[in-house]
Order: structure tokens, then sequence, then C-alpha cells
């Protein structure tokens, strides 16, 4: 792990290869990032808003506060459980810190995240009549967490993929369900209790409300609600790490 | 010896499988049908291997296919752990790692980009790259498609930027695994040349072959292994007529053990 630090230009610059290619030769280069969240948006909005009649007032924006981190968090670990067996041929071939590539695959999603922050925020500001308070400041502490706890869980999906492939699978069908237990779409104030204890058992659920605390009610999120955070974070970080480092020197023979 | 490498008693065993169940659904079968049940057989690719390795040494690595050069080369390299012994590298010597040529090159990314890509995969810095470009674009003489994406390279261009990268990586230990036969003739010659020039500046070399001539030009010693297993090790012509000899006979097929 602290030689990752004497790797950070392999990791640079895999970040920058996968934003490269991604957008290479296509005309409207990195704007694409944005339809998908933004089509969402539109759909669920009208869905839940308008045909459900359901959600909080100024419903859109609402949207994109929980859309965004989840769409930047989902798409992290599904990357992620590719990353070590798609660099099978490297891994073989060259002696490297293998965190590099989970490390590397959310770092790439984080970089289309802030270009979709850069993007909405200011049309949130202008179209949907936000206006920013104080609590937004804890965004950024927030989203540190964030980047922390999908590392840990992309350690952890990136190394269980090199010994079961179901593992890919498994990720696809729990991120679905863990879709509908963040309260992205609707407010985890209007469900039952019975229904917000389960949401309470998705860890990244407290990140969601959150974020909605902070740039939808501006409100400063409570200390419990902070706490749990950090100790999710670091317990989940550690883990993944431990787990990933236990395993990662059988993953040349097993790729 | 300071600065050498020793290899103190090392094995290998890779584990082969059979019906390999790296997914549940075969794993879950496994239980209830003998027929789809994972088997492992362990195959042993090196058995008790103890070389020194001297400092500034040229080392040639011989024997036939499957005898376990690549894998002691990977073993030395870091890039697979060992089933049993040691292997002890100089105190920070840089191992530089030549098993494949262009590793991590993207056909979709310029010769540049690659150039700057290639070499991060080894631990350089930017500065350190930028310090070896020029060396490689003149290596490798294509200076005029820096610009071009890596598909509209032949194969001998790519394999001529990623030797002008690898022999540009300045390690202190140089492991080869049989990289030389590429481009044309001129090419390789130039190849040879360059090794030559690395070995005359102290670098410790270890270099897999299958050319006795390339092994009599570069190399001081060799090793000759067989099955795994070190037949021979000395002296570099002993060692040549050792591995034709190993080639004349008929090759048994690897180890294997099951269990």
């Amino acid at each position: 792990m602290f030689s990752l630090y004497s790797y950070r230009e392999l990791i640079k610059n895999l970040v920058l290869k996968d934003l490269r290619l991604k957008y290479r030769d296509s005309a409207l280069g990195f704007l694409w990032s944005l339809a998908n969240p933004l089509l969402l948006i539109v759909v669920y909005s009208f869905v839940f808003g308008h045909i459900l009649r359901g959600g909080p007032p100024n419903f859109a924006y609402f949207l994109m506060v929980g859309i965004l981190p989840w769409n930047f968090f989902a798409q992290s670990l599904m990357m992620s459980t590719g990353s070590i067996l798609e660099n099978g041929n490297l891994i073989r071939k060259v002696a490297l810190p293998m965190e590099v590539f989970p490390v590397s695959t959310v770092l790439f999603n984080l970089a289309q995240y802030v270009l979709a922050l850069v993007v909405f925020f200011p049309m949130a500001l202008l179209f949907f009549g936000v206006a920013p308070a104080r609590s937004w400041l804890v965004f950024l502490p927030l989203l540190v967490l964030q980047v922390l706890f999908t590392w840990g869980l992309c350690f952890m999906a990136a190394a269980a993929t090199v010994f079961y492939r179901d593992a890919r699978h498994f990720t696809e069908i729990l991120l679905t369900l863990l879709f509908w237990l963040t309260p992205v779409v609707y407010d985890i104030r209007t469900v039952p209790a019975s229904i917000a204890d389960a949401i309470s058992l998705n860890p990244f659920s407290y990140f969601v409300l959150a974020y909605q605390d902070a740039l939808f009610y501006n409100v400063w999120p409570s200390v419990e609600r902070l706490t749990v955070i950090v100790v999710l974070t670091f317990a989940i970080f550690g883990l993944g790490l431990a787990l990933f480092e236990m395993l990662k020197m059988r993953f040349a023979e097993e790729v | 010896m300071a600065g050498a490498i020793r290899i103190e008693g090392l094995s290998k065993a890779f584990t082969i499988r059979h019906n390999r169940a790296d997914s549940l659904k075969s794993k879950v079968i496994g239980l209830f049908h003998k027929r789809f049940r994972e088997e492992r057989e362990t195959l042993w690719v090196l058995k008790d291997v103890n070389l020194l390795i001297a400092p500034g040494e040229t080392l040639g690595l011989v024997g036939r296919n499957g005898s376990g050069k690549s894998t002691l080369l990977k073993i030395i390299a870091g890039i697979y752990p060992p089933t049993h012994g040691k292997v002890i590298l100089p105190r920070n010597a840089c191992i530089g790692a030549m098993i494949e040529l262009g590793v991590g090159f993207h056909s979709e990314l310029t010769g540049r980009e690659n150039i700057y890509l290639g070499a991060s995969f080894y631990g350089l810095t930017r500065r350190e790259i930028g310090d070896i470009y020029h060396a490689v674009v003149e290596f490798s003489e294509l200076e005029a498609f820096m610009d071009t994406p890596m598909k509209n390279y032949s194969s001998g261009m790519q394999a001529r930027l990623g030797f002008g990268l690898a022999v540009n990586l300045n390690p202190d230990v140089l492991l080869v695994d049989e990289v030389l036969a590429v481009g044309d003739e001129a090419f390789q010659k130039k190849c040879i040349a360059r090794m030559e020039r690395l070995r005359s500046s102290g670098k410790t070399i270890v270099f897999v072959s299958h050319s006795a001539e390339d092994v009599r030009k570069i190399c001081d010693r060799a090793c000759v292994l067989d099955l795994g297993s070190v037949v021979f090790f000395g002296d570099r012509d002993e060692a040549i007529d050792r591995y034709h000899e190993l080639l004349a006979t008929a090759w048994s097929g690897p180890d294997i053990e099951q269990y």
C-alpha cells in the first residue's frame, strides 16, 4: 500500500487512459457521461413526481442530490469487479502493486462524478431556485469518506471476482437491490418504519441521507449520522484492504 | 557477496484444476456429481533450485519447453510467490523484468502516450519518463510515428517500441525472457549490441533464451534447467553442450503429482 505513492504516475496514467479512450473520437465527448444521470432525473421526476404524485417539492433537485453520488458509487463498484481480472495479462508480466487497479477505477469514476457536479450544480442554482447554504461545506468531507468507503468495497469486489467469477453477477444484482434500498427516489420521511429499518441496513443509505441533509434540506447532518458514516467507512476500508493484501499474492496465478 | 542474487532452495508448485470450479454453480454441482467435481493436481515447476548470481554477471538460462525458465524469472521479478525457499535480491536494487515486450501498450493510444503509459507500469515518475523519452524514440527509430495510434503500427514497429522502452528503463538487474527475436535482422543485431552494452556497463542480467548463439554472444555463465531442476550451472559453452544433449532426448512432460 505504501508503495502506491511511488506509482502515482501509473495511477494518473491509468485514469487518463480510461478517460481518453472513453471519449476519444466521439463528437460530444464527456457530455455523454451526463446523459445517463440526466435521463434518470427526468424519468424519475416524471414517474414519481407527476404520475405517482409523490416526493418532496423541487423533486428534480432532490433526485439529483441522490442520483449523482449513487452513480459514482455503483459504477465504481461494478467496474472494480473486472479491475484485476481484465488486467490479468499485465499482472502476469510486470511486478507492480496491484492496488493501483481498483484505486484507479474509483478515481476514474470520481473524475466523471466531479465533471457531472460541475455541470449539474450551476444548473440547479439557475433553474431549480436552489441557493447555497453553509451546510454545503460538509459535502467535501463526505465525498472523501465516500471515496474511502468505495475503495474498501472495490478492493473486496476486485479480489473476490478473481476467485469466483460469480462475484460480478452478484454485485450487479446487489446494486439493483441496494438502489431501491437507498432513499434516492423517495424521501425517507415518507416510508413506513419497517421499511426504514431495512433501509438502515444498507450502509450507503447513510451517505445519501447526509447529502440530502446538507444539500437539499440545508441542515447539518446529525452527529449520530456522521459517526455512523465515519465508523462504517473505516471499517469497510480496513476490511477491504486487509482482504486484498491477504489475497493479492495469488492473483498472478489465478487470473 | 553484496549485490548478488541468491536463490535458496526454491520450489514452485502450480495447482492445475480440471473442471475448474471458479463459479459457485460448478462448485455446488460438484458436491453431487463426481464427474463435475474439481480435481486438483500439483505441478512442480521448479524443484529445489539453488543459484548464486554474481553482481554484474550475465547469466543465461536455457532449457527445453516447460523446464521452468520463465517461472524462475517471474519469481525473481516478484510476480509469483515461491512455494518453498526464497530469493534474496540486492538491497534497494531496481529489478527490470522484460517478460514480454510492450506490456500495457494500448492500440488506441499514440506512440508517445504508450511510452508514458508503458514506462509508468515500471514505477517511473513523469520526470524519469521524460528523461528517457528521447532515447526510447531514437532507439526504436519511430520518430515520425509518435503521434500515430499504435493500431496503425506493424507488429515489428510495436516490438521496436517495446524493446526501446525496455532497454531504457535502466534497472540494476535486468531479467530478459526471449524477447530478442523481434524485428528484422538489422534490428536484432542492434538489440544484441544493446544487450552487450548493458552487460559491459556492469548490470546483472538474467537472460532466458532458446538460442545457443545468443547465449554464447552475451552470457558469462549459463544454467541449464530441466523439468524444474538445475542440471548444470557454470561455464557457458559446457552449458550449451548439455542443453543440446537434452534436446536430443525425448521429452517426458512435466511432473504431475495427484492429490
